[in-house]
Parts: structure tokens; C-alpha cells; sequence
């Protein structure tokens, strides 16, 4: 199921906001001022010292007959370890009349297996300090859980025991229908997620990647022979890969993986469904009338993570909305107190991927705020950006590079976004590197080559009658179909 | 930080201690800026606020404890130059902070340079005690809030937990993992997989952060979307009969074992994501950062008796505020659109 970035669990909603508030604390220098409060000279902060090298903690490669991948890293001093397998199937496999097939397949997984209950499941899961959960995501489902360190190879074992041999009970099918529809009217109530879901629409036309919504009567028609065909067509080890991360006993785990899946049949292959993404201007207005806030989605599509220009491009997305300093934010945020939480992402999938700058602003400030964005990616496209811009982002990207690899659901999603886009071990220990060579030069040159705000697609929800002239000022306007 | 930054981020944190820079303009464009935050979390979003600031406000008495603590408009807009600096100086000063360095550091290098930064910062006004303590609660509150952007009715139920650092408390933290946490909680397994009246029933102790980052009163929450046809009343039912089995018998020894290893594994997470907040916590509220080494030993002592006797004492209707959001008319059948003028906070009463 596709969520917007800014889904989130309510603390993580809270959490963006406290982190907000304390960066922009830290962006604003302050005066050094003495005990009367007088402001005296700025001063200048240390330097701190030279950057020290990263570690990748060591891992272990298997493969077994079967074809399923396997890797084991060793992480961390608390005695906990994570499973993961994650499997390439997810909602691309999904066919125009099966939107949301690939999340009830997911959900029933946990309703048992031919030996055990549901109940059981989460009992023994919970006994070992962990849970069983499944998430699917466009390209990827996760089946995941976690553990006190001694637990591991049973967790394994229970794992296992759970994406092999699901029992698809049919009493259960009714209630998980009925769950993804409560989902599916509270998602379409929030304008974050319509408005994401319009604009994948308009870009990935007829591809599951365009689909992020089913009607509430297609997910009330599911029936349990199609959760077990897309299960039998979508699911197998080979095209598995099992994830295990943390502190544990390789010996005992690696039998534990041995005995749980080498009899898990190989499964069809996955097939590479690569879209044509379409890239032209356009202007859409979703109404929401009385809306305090217009919710802006604006971009178009650019190069994957396959494309030598990946990196160059992501450092350029950091130094332009994606990083807090970043000019955007830095112009409609901090300069003119349009928004709270704008930034820019660039959304990948396998083998395509599109850059966006995302936004609520204020009803009035929708055209000034539009127009600050539009102004920001010129001025990129129109000249490069000075060494201490530049050296600033890239300092920015090191350094969350080593937290986000600090932590063993980081250095899991780590390995899975590689996986998935075919990327080898010099991605993860080149990262810092590759960061660091990009030229000023090559920002623009990437600003130049991807960011024509003549090719960006917008797409805004908010109060039609307050907002529809203001968008009129950037090209005609369409109503959302 | 990279642990290479430290020294820089020390400078960066006393220079803000010492005097930070607010002037009337970068006053003005961050309530602008936090006036967007409320607008983004509450006011153009369906459940804006529930339950995690609608809950606080109907549950508590004492004003410190039930006022909107995200701000009104009219309070943002109110606030002024002299208050802010008046804030900023009674308590972003040394007297009322915890420092906590966490990470790949030399120990002695680390404190040389927080006392060259932090030393020389001169103490802010001596703080006042702020009674925050709240009266008992003797009957049971039921509000309905109609939220004109939602599509689904939604269920939050909020007991108020015994104070910190008591028997109790520690009790109430295992009997949030027996009732609440994790697919195999009495709350899920009821709910979600008898009843099927959601999807998941999620909540804890301090819905803002978790069971040690907080001092004074505080609530045990749990919270659901529903479907109309399963109104909150027949929801409720059956949570009272969850509330009336904790209360009325011991939990097996099987049920304490799994929620002991269930709290161990959540320490565990802590100690090794949050470790800075932990110690931050125990400093600033109990003066005591070794408390972080007890913990483990405070869960265990725990007895199946001193759980019935909390939940006896604690999970009655009398001590509990149930909120119930129903969705404006025009938005209760499926629409695949959200409509509706938003109107005011929302707050429930």
C-alpha cells in the first residue's frame, strides 16, 4: 500500500515537528551577547575534527539451492537481532482490478499456518521480545520480525513456518476486507495522501505504480482463491532475500535459515515492470473547500538508482529541498513563513523514479509559495552553487549516512534498497566518497538536465474558490477528473 | 552529529544557552511557521489532534494539565516579543538543563569542552514550583466529538496512571504489555482478532513520548477507527470485559513471563536508540541518571497480585475518559473524497 512520506505514526508526525523547531533554532546564528544580553560580535565555531572512517560491519553471503539469498550481518553490542525476508512482490504485480490484492495476501499470512493459529503466532512471537508484521510496499513486501538474541534462530524457524505454509483461513477474509476499507475512507480523507495519489496517476498511467487506490467494491469482491493465486503467482524463494541483523550466533542461525526455508519451492520468477513515466506540464486542482491549507505536490520524472547520474542528482535534490538547510525550505519556510514541513524527495522505484517538492501552505500563500519554488529550481538550473553551499549539503548527506547505517532496521533497509535496485557493495562503502565528488558544476548540470519546471506536473489540493485564480497564474488549470 | 562534530555542536548549544537571537521578525515568520503545524496536524486533517491533544484536555482538571498545549491561534497570535525573551530566560538557562553526550567520544575531551562552552553561562532566574499535580477522578467522562473531515468513527479511551517511580507504576508498564502491546495483547486479540471491530488497537503510557520522558500526571491511552455499524458503546462492552478480567483474577505465570520479556526487549531498544533521552529524564526529573541500570530489576519485582491490584485500583471506569469522534453526516458513507468546511480546533468540548 502506498503511503505518503508523512503517513506516519502520530510520534513520528510530533517527532518531525520537535526536530523542526530545534534545526531552525540551529539555523538561525546567534549573536554572541554577553551576561546584560548586549549583542557583541559573531563569532565563528570551531571547526570540529577530521571526519573518521566508516565501517561497514561485517557480513556473511549465502545463497541457498532453493535460490534464496541470505545475508547475516553482525551489528550492534545490545543482545536483540532482526529478521527480515523481503521478497520482490508487492503492488506492481498487482493487475488494474486487484489494487490492494498484494496487502490482504500480506495481512492473511499472519492469520496462521497449517500448524499454527493466529494466535499462536503472535503469542510465540511476542514470548521471543518481538512481533511478525507484513508491509507491502510498491516493488517489495517485508515479512519481518524481531528478537532477544537467543531467540533468533527460532524466530527464524517461526518466520519461516509463516510465509511457507499460510493457512488463508476464510473466516478471516471478511474482517481484513473490511479493514483495508475503513483504510482505504480514511486515506482518501486526507489530502496528503489524495494528493500523492493523483499525482503518481497522472505520472505512471496505466501502470500499477499509477493505481494507489482501489474502489471500496473491488476490495468487498476479493475472495480467498485470489489472495492464494496472487500468493502462489507472487510469492517463492526465489525471490526471497533473508535479512539478519544484529547480535547473534552465526552457527546456530545459519542452520536455522538451512531448516526453515531450503524446502521452500523457487516460486515464478518476478517480472521486471518497468513504466514509461510521462513527463509534461500540467496543472491540476483538487477541491477541498474550506481548506485552511493547500497540499502541493510538484515535480516529474528522473533518473533511478541504476543511472550514473543518481548520485550527482542526489546531492543536488539535498542542496535545492531535501535537506532542512536547503533552499527551498530555507526561502518558503524560514524567509517567509508559507509552511511547516515542505521538502523535496526523489521517490524510487525499480528502474524509474521521479523528483518532487512537496508542501502544505497557507490558502493565501498558495501562488507565492508555488512561485518561490518555481524561482529556486531557475536560479539552480541558471548558475552553480558556491563550494560552501555545496560543501555544506555534502557534510549534511556523510553524516546521516553513518546514523542511518547505525542502527539495524537502517542497515537492513540499507541492503534491501540495494538489493532492489541491483546495486553493488561499492554503494555503500563508495556513498561517502561519490557524496564528496560532486561538483558545483555538476548540481546545475543536473538542475539543467532534470529539473525543467516547464516539464513539472503540479498537482494541488486546497479551497478552489481561494486558490484557483492563483494557479491560473502558472498555466490553465484542470479540475481532477 | 558525526562524533567528529562534537566540539562544533557543544559551541553551537551554549552559544543558543547564552543568548539566543529572537528579534520581531524571526518572531513573526516562525509563528507563521507554527501556525502551519497546527493547520498541517489539526485543522486540515480528518482525527486532527486525536486523541493525543483532544485527550489531555478532556481527562485533566488542573489548568497546566487540560489547556491546548499546541496553542490556540489567538494564543500564538498574542504572544509576544517580551514573552518569548521572558521564556527563553527563565528556562533555556544552565539551572534547568540536563546536558547528555552519547556516543563514539573520549570522556575527558568531551567534558573539557563542555565546561569551556556551558562554564562560563550564568544561571537563570531561580524556577518556581509548578503545582501540576491533578485531583482524583471520581466518575467516569464520555465525550463525542464530530470531526467534519472524517469518514469513520474512532474510539480513544484514557485511564490516568499511578504516579512515577511507584510499585504501580511498574506494574501498569507490564500491564500495558499484556493488555495492549503486540498481536498477542488482550486488547488485539478481543478488538481486532475476535471482534474484528478494527484493524489495530495501538496507545501506551504518554502518547508524546514513552514511559520515562515525562514527570507529573499522565494518562494510559488506547485508540481505534471503527465502522459505524460497530457503535463505541458495543466497542466499550467488550473492553470492559478485557478491564474486568486483569481486575478480578491474577495473570497466569506464562502471561507475566511474556510481558517481562516483552518489556526487556523494549528496554532493550531504548537503551540502545534513546539511550540520551533515558539519561536526560532521570537527570532532570529524579537526579539520578543510574536509575537507567535499574529498570530491568523494578519490572521484575513485579507480582501477579500487585497487578490485579493496580489495574483494581487504576483500570476502573471512575478513573477513565472515553472520546468518541463521529464523522459529520455528509462524510459517513463512502465518498473516496474528503469534504466539509473545517471548523475550529476541535478540541471536544
Amino acid at each position: 500500500m502506498r503511503r505518503d512520506s508523512r503517513q506516519g505514526s502520530l510520534a513520528r508526525v510530533l517527532a518531525a515537528g520537535i526536530v523542526g523547531l530545534g534545526l531552525c533554532l540551529a539555523a538561525s546564528p546567534a549573536r554572541a551577547q554577553d551576561t546584560t544580553g548586549a549583542n557583541t560580535t559573531r563569532q565563528t565555531p570551531p571547526p570540529g575534527g577530521p571526519p573518521r572512517n566508516f565501517a561497514l560491519p561485517p557480513r556473511q553471503n549465502l545463497q541457498l539451492d532453493n535460490g534464496m539469498q541470505v545475508t547475516l550481518v553482525h551489528y550492534g553490542l545490545v543482545p536483540k537481532v532482526n529478521v527480515l525476508l523481503v521478497l520482490r512482490s508487492g503492488n506492481v504485480d498487482e493487475a488494474a482490478d486487484q489494487i490492494w490484492l498484494a496487502d490482504l495476501t500480506g495481512q492473511m499470512l499472519k492469520e496462521g499456518t497449517t500448524t499454527r493459529s493466529a494466535t499462536q503466532i503472535a503469542e510465540q512471537a511476542a514470548g521471543m521480545g518481538g512481533s511478525v508484521d507484513v508491509s507491502v510496499s510498491p516493488d517489495q513486501t517485508f515479512i519481518s520480525g524481531e528478537a532477544l538474541s537467543e531467540f533468533g534462530p527460532r524466530m527464524i524457524a517461526l518466520l519461516g513456518d509463516v510465509v511457507e505454509h499460510p493457512a488463508f483461513p476464510a473466516s478471516q477474509l471478511a474482517r481484513h476486507r473490511a479493514d483495508l476499507q475503513r483504510q482505504l475512507s480514511i486515506q482518501t480523507s486526507q489530502p496528503q495522501a489524495t494528493t500523492a495519489a493523483e499525482f503518481n496517476k497522472l505520472l505512471y498511467p496505466d501502470h500499477p505504480y499509477g493505481r494507489w487506490f482501489p474502489t471500496n467494491a473491488m476490495l468487498g469482491s476479493y475472495t480467498m482463491d485470489q489472495v492464494r493465486g496472487f500468493y502462489q503467482q507472487q510469492y517463492g524463494a526465489g525471490r526471497a532475500h533473508l535479512y539478519v541483523v544484529g547480535v547473534f550466533d552465526g552457527d546456530s542461525v545459519q542452520q536455522a535459515v538451512r531448516t526453515a526455508f531450503s524446502g521452500w519451492a523457487p516460486g515464478p520468477a518476478a517480472v521486471g515492470n518497468v513504466p514509461k513515466p510521462v513527463t509534461e506540464r500540467r496543472i491540476i486542482l483538487i477541491d477541498r473547500p474550506g481548506a485552511p491549507q493547500s497540499t502541493i505536490y510538484l515535480g516529474l520524472p528522473v533518473a533511478d538508482p541504476s543511472s550514473p547520474d543518481y548520485m550527482a542528482l542526489v546531492v543536488t535534490n539535498a542542496l535545492l529541498g531535501g535537506a532542512f538547510s536547503s533552499r527551498i525550505t530555507a526561502d518558503i519556510r524560514e524567509a517567509k513563513g508559507y509552511t511547516y514541513s515542505p521538502f523535496s524527495t526523489i521517490a524510487t522505484r525499480y528502474h524509474t523514479a521521479y523528483w518532487a517538492e512537496v508542501a502544505d501552505v497557507t490558502t493565501a500563500d498558495t501562488g507565492p509559495a508555488i512561485g518561490e519554488i518555481f524561482k529556486q529550481v531557475d536560479s539552480l538550473r541558471a548558475a552553480p552553487p558556491s563550494p560552501q553551499e555545496l560543501a555544506g549539503t555534502q557534510n549534511y548527506l556523510a553524516g546521516i549516512f553513518v546514523l542511518r547505517n547505525s542502527s539495524r532496521q537502517g542497515i537492513i533497509g540499507q541492503l534491501a534498497f540495494m538489493q532492489l535496485h541491483g546495486l553493488g557493495d561499492d554503494y555503500l562503502t563508495q556513498y561517502v566518497d561519490h557524496v564528496h565528488a560532486v561538483t558545483p558544476e555538476q548540481v546545475q548540470e543536473m538542475a539543467k538536465k532534470y529539473l525543467d519546471p516547464q516539464q513539472m506536473l503540479l498537482v494541488v489540493t486546497g479551497d478552489r474558490t481561494k486558490i484557483l485564480k492563483q494557479l491560473q497564474a502558472f498555466g490553465p488549470v484542470r479540475a481532477a477528473p | 552529529v558525526p562524533a567528529n562534530k562534537l566540539q562544533t555542536m557543544l559551541w553551537a548549544e551554549a552559544d543558543r544557552m547564552r543568548g539566543l537571537d529572537v528579534t520581531q521578525a524571526n518572531l513573526d515568520n516562525q509563528r507563521s511557521v507554527v501556525k502551519n503545524e497546527v493547520r498541517v496536524n489539526v485543522r486540515n486533517q480528518p482525527y486532527g489532534g486525536f486523541p493525543w491533544l483532544d485527550l489531555p484536555q478532556l481527562a485533566n482538571q488542573n489548568w497546566h494539565n487540560a489547556h491546548n498545549f499546541y496553542g490556540d491561534m489567538k494564543d500564538l497570535d498574542a504572544a509576544t516579543l517580551q514573552d518569548v525573551q521572558a521564556f527563553f530566560k527563565q528556562y533555556y538557562a544552565p539551572n534547568n538543563a540536563a546536558l547528555v553526550v552519547v556516543g563514539d567520544i573520549d570522556t575527558d575531551t568531551a567534558m573539557a569542552w563542555v565546561r569551556q562552552y556551558f562554564g562560563g553561562i550564568p544561571r537563570g532566574p531561580a524556577l518556581q514550583p509548578t503545582d501540576v499535580s491533578e485531583p482524583p477522578q471520581t466518575a467516569e467522562k464520555r465525550i463525542t466529538k464530530t470531526d467534519s473531515l472524517a469518514t469513520r468513527p474512532a474510539l480513544a479511551v484514557g485511564y490516568h496512571m499511578p504516579a512515577r517511580n511507584t510499585p504501580e507504576y511498574y506494574a501498569m508498564g507490564l500491564i500495558d504489555q499484556i493488555l495492549l502491546q503486540g498481536d498477542d495483547s488482550w486488547l488485539h486479540q478481543a478488538l481486532v482478532q475476535e471482534h474484528g471491530f478494527a484493524g489495530s488497537v495501538n496507545g501506551g503510557i504518554n502518547l508524546l513520548g514513552d514511559m520515562f520522558d515525562y514527570d507529573g500526571p499522565m494518562l494510559w491511552t488506547f485508540y481505534m477507527f471503527h465502522d459505524a455499524a460497530s457503535p463505541g458503546d458495543s466497542i466499550l462492552a467488550v473492553v470492559d470485559s478485557v478491564m474486568d478480567r486483569i481486575r478480578t483474577q491474577p495473570v497466569d505465570s506464562a502471561t507475566l513471563a511474556r510481558a517481562l520479556v516483552k518489556e526487556r526487549s523494549f528496554l532493550y531498544d531504548m537503551i540502545e536508540q534513546n539511550r540520551d533521552d533515558l539519561l536526560a529524564s532521570f537527570s532532570l526529573f529524579d537526579r539520578d541518571p543510574a536509575r537507567i541500570n535499574q529498570l530491568d530489576e523494578d519490572f521484575a519485582e513485579v507480582t501477579p497480585a500487585l497487578i490485579q491490584k493496580t489495574a483494581e485500583q487504576f483500570l476502573r471506569a471512575t478513573n477513565r475518559t472515553v472520546l468518541m469522534v463521529q464523522p459529520a453526516a455528509k462524510n459517513a458513507a463512502f465518498t473516496g473524497a474528503a469534504g466539509g468546511r473545517v471548523r475550529g480546533k476541535g478540541t471536544g468540548r
